[in-house]
């Protein structure tokens, strides 16, 4: 691992490397490994199986019923899933609201991670609906509802996805654009790029603002559900504990895909930002089991924790899961073992998705004795949603400039899939272009 | 760096601006305005109920294809193997039921009647997205398939898991009591079930009358009733439905619940922090703020690391 030379350089002073500089592409290793195609035939079969579903009832297709009325796809696929995805939310947040400037570089990473979960998310939202037709009256404001935490989703979400990720995620297209477009496209851009760059702190606001109503609304979805949650996790402080878990999730995630990822492709670490992202996952787990505690001892529900039914377990093992990275990361060697940190940080996504998860399904008890497992066909479905996310950050980054590293070691000439090089005049390395080309976003 | 900006300014700009939306927003909520979901609704006079008397029902079950039939519901026949109308709780085809509770250790034994509740302040109607389900001047909860994406939210939200969807259907609809409205109640006719009730076990009436006949029957025979009480009354902020029964409520099936309304308890705080979008319009003002600042931070420093290094810096 380089990051212990790396900081072992770092302390003489003499060089000082910061090996995440910014979004490079993958130009090593096969990109069609038996891993990856599998990915894809599960995405494939998935994505059929949704298919033939948009032309069929729910009810040969999943296992749910009138007194378990959310499956899976709507409790994980979207209330848990979504939670990895706020990436983009908590490190913008901590980058340009809280001036945690080593995040940019690896903002890229969130960004597209939190895009596909939030895509796929949808597009298990769209499929898990009975009545999509009728959905255009969410362009319609006399018809909303607005005291209804679903229709802030209902329209917050897609939203979110489709205008301020997607404003987010422009600029590494356009980049790539420019890297590989002929001269007029690249004339378009150099035009284009101030452009987005005037527009970004505005827009940015609202990519903040909208998950942080609608990732608290997920929570709010549940209040309505009453006595049905089991008391341990029904709580008027639900909106906020989901939000809480989503930034916890959106940090533990990063780090855990940014280590996976770079460990893949043998790129050097970090340890720096991984560090700072790892100090702030802690944080933020503690104010979450903070929060938590607080509003059991504020419901007086403190005794059911040690009840030791099912329900305790469950509740001593969700805070297991979040007690432990948030107090290991804790200490400065934790933070820079990148092995530690990978474990800490997977744990961590554990815990927040079983917060996210356990009150909608496992402690969601209503009076009926029914029980729900979800069908094959619905896991089926469902794991496609997840593998078709996977693969398409997979196949993104040996295209787009996504994972951070060394701003030299991106060949811009190189082209993945075997194309062929055709952007005439591109240098074989280093600074592609004249520094004032790239003034804005592209 | 070109911003003089010290903490203390920019607290000062920051309450500055917080005080001031607070004052464009706060009188809105100051304002003593009826409460959209107040914790213990009251029902409007001329709110209608059904009163069910478990002690007189007879479990003869006329309601039950008297309301198939006004509901143009077909029987469900699946149990009894295509012979006659056999539900074993509400669903698909099934707007009302009687349930019989028998105790497996006595001979105790108690008929239900199940059918949509018609709460005072509907937890189904407060989740709608698109106002799908609608409780209307009389208090029928009733449910529009052109306004309804079929998200079930109902289905969660309902503490009486009364509304059921039907998962075999290619146009799927939320199938649940609407006390007749469009059948019957418009046309100033009672409920099909309490018109079919032969013994007078469930009533149809004003909600106000129903509740008084209820402890009239209470007070001529306290020791008929379980715990003295109407169920219904108070239960998750009220309903219109009021049952009375010589055995505990909870086990005909009827949940325990708070007396508060789950409408009241889901959208307290969040009804206070979208008021007027003020909540995320402050929000927005505030990160806007921090946003804007280290955003001309991060531009003067891009600009030096590009004359510096040649690489272009990436959003």
């Amino acid at each position: 691992m380089s990051t212990t030379k790396a900081r072992a350089r770092d302390k003489t002073g003499t060089v000082l490397i910061n090996h995440w500089q910014c979004g490079v592409p993958v130009n090593q290793g096969e990109i069609f490994t038996p891993f990856m195609l599998f990915l894809l035939g599960l995405a494939g079969l998935g994505m059929g199986l949704a298919a033939v579903r948009f032309f069929s009832p729910l009810g040969p297709f999943s296992a749910m019923n009138d007194v378990y009325a959310w499956g899976v796809w709507k409790t994980f696929n979207v209330m848990t899933l979504t939670a990895l995805g706020s990436g983009p939310l908590a490190l913008g947040m901590a980058a340009w609201v809280f001036n945690r400037q080593k995040l940019h570089a690896v903002m890229r990473t969130a960004l597209v991670s939190g895009f596909l979960f939030y895509a796929t998310g949808l597009i298990a939202l769209g499929l898990d609906v009975g009545r999509p037709w009728n959905f255009y009256s969410a362009a319609m404001p006399w018809r909303w509802n607005y005291e209804s935490a679903m229709l802030e989703i209902a329209i917050c979400m897609p939203l979110y996805c489709a205008l301020f990720l997607t404003f987010e995620i422009l600029p590494l297209i356009l980049e790539r654009t420019y890297y590989t477009g002929g001269e007029k496209t690249r004339a378009w851009l150099r035009r284009v790029a101030p452009v987005i760059r005037k527009a970004y702190p505005f827009v940015i606001i609202g990519a903040y603002v909208i998950p942080l109503m609608h990732q608290s609304s997920l929570g709010g979805l549940l209040l309505l559900a009453g006595t049905k949650i089991h008391p341990l996790w029904q709580s008027p402080a639900m909106p906020l504990l989901y939000l809480i878990a989503a930034c916890l999730c959106g940090f533990a995630f990063t780090i855990f895909l940014l280590l996976i990822v770079c460990l893949r492709y043998a790129r050097p670490l970090s340890s720096e930002i991984l560090a700072e992202l790892a100090n702030l996952l802690s944080g933020i787990c503690f104010a979450f089991l903070a929060v938590r505690l607080a509003d059991l001892l504020w419901r007086r529900q403190f005794s059911a924790v040690f009840a030791l039914d099912r329900m305790s377990w469950l509740f001593l093992g969700e805070t297991t899961l979040i007690f432990v990275p948030a107090f290991i990361l804790r200490f400065k060697r934790a933070r820079e073992t990148p092995r530690t940190l990978l474990n800490m940080s997977a744990l961590a996504c554990l815990g927040g998705m079983s917060y996210r998860f356990i009150p909608t399904t496992i402690a969601y008890r209503p009076a009926h004795s029914t029980g729900y497992f979800p069908s094959v066909p619905e896991l089926a479905i469902g794991a496609g949603y997840v593998a078709l996310g996977v693969a398409a950050f997979g196949l993104a980054i040996h295209y787009f400039a996504i994972l951070p590293g060394e701003a030299s070691s991106w060949d811009h000439s190189f082209r993945p899939f075997g194309w062929q090089n055709k952007a005439f005049g591109a240098p074989a390395t280093g600074p592609a272009v004249p520094k004032a080309a790239l003034q804005g976003g592209a | 760096m070109s911003i003089a900006l010290s903490r203390r300014k920019a607290f000062r700009a920051m309450t500055g601006l917080g005080g001031g939306l607070a004052a464009v927003v706060l009188p809105e909520t100051v304002q003593a305005s009826p409460e959209e979901h107040p914790a213990h609704p009251v029902a409007p006079p001329q709110a209608v109920a059904m009163l069910y008397d478990s002690t007189i029902c007879t479990g003869c079950k006329a309601c039950m294809p008297a309301c198939n039939a006004a509901n143009g519901l077909a029987p469900d026949t699946h149990l009894s193997g295509g012979i006659w109308d056999m539900p074993t709780s509400l669903n698909a085809q099934t707007k009302n039921i009687i349930e019989l509770y028998q105790d497996t250790q006595s001979d105790e034994f108690a008929f239900v009647k199940k059918q949509c509740m018609h709460c005072l302040d509907p937890a189904c109607v407060t989740g709608c997205p698109f106002g799908a389900l609608n409780k209307n001047i009389l208090g029928a909860v009733t449910w529009n398939a052109s306004l309804c994406i079929g998200c079930r939210y109902c289905e969660v939200a309902c503490p009486f898991e009364v509304p059921q969807f039907q998962w075999e259907s290619w146009n799927p609809k939320i199938v649940k009591c609407e006390f007749c409205y469009d059948q019957r109640l418009k046309e100033n006719l009672e409920p099909a079930c309490t018109a079919a009730c032969p013994t007078g076990a469930v009533v149809f009436g004003k909600r106000a009358d129903l509740l008084i006949q209820a402890k009239d029957r209470i007070a001529a025979a306290p020791d008929k009733y379980f715990e003295q009480r109407v169920y219904g009354e108070h239960e998750a902020g009220g309903t219109q439905v009021l049952y009375l029964s010589s055995v505990s409520f909870q086990k005909l099936g009827l949940p325990k619940l708070a007396p508060t309304s789950l409408g009241h308890y889901a959208t307290k705080v969040t009804s206070v922090i979208y008021k007027w979008l003020s909540g995320p319009l402050l929000m927005a003002g505030v990160l806007g703020f921090f946003i804007r600042r280290n955003w001309e931070r991060h531009e003067s420093e891009r600009i030096g690391h590009e004359r510096k290094t040649g690489f272009p810096d990436q959003l």
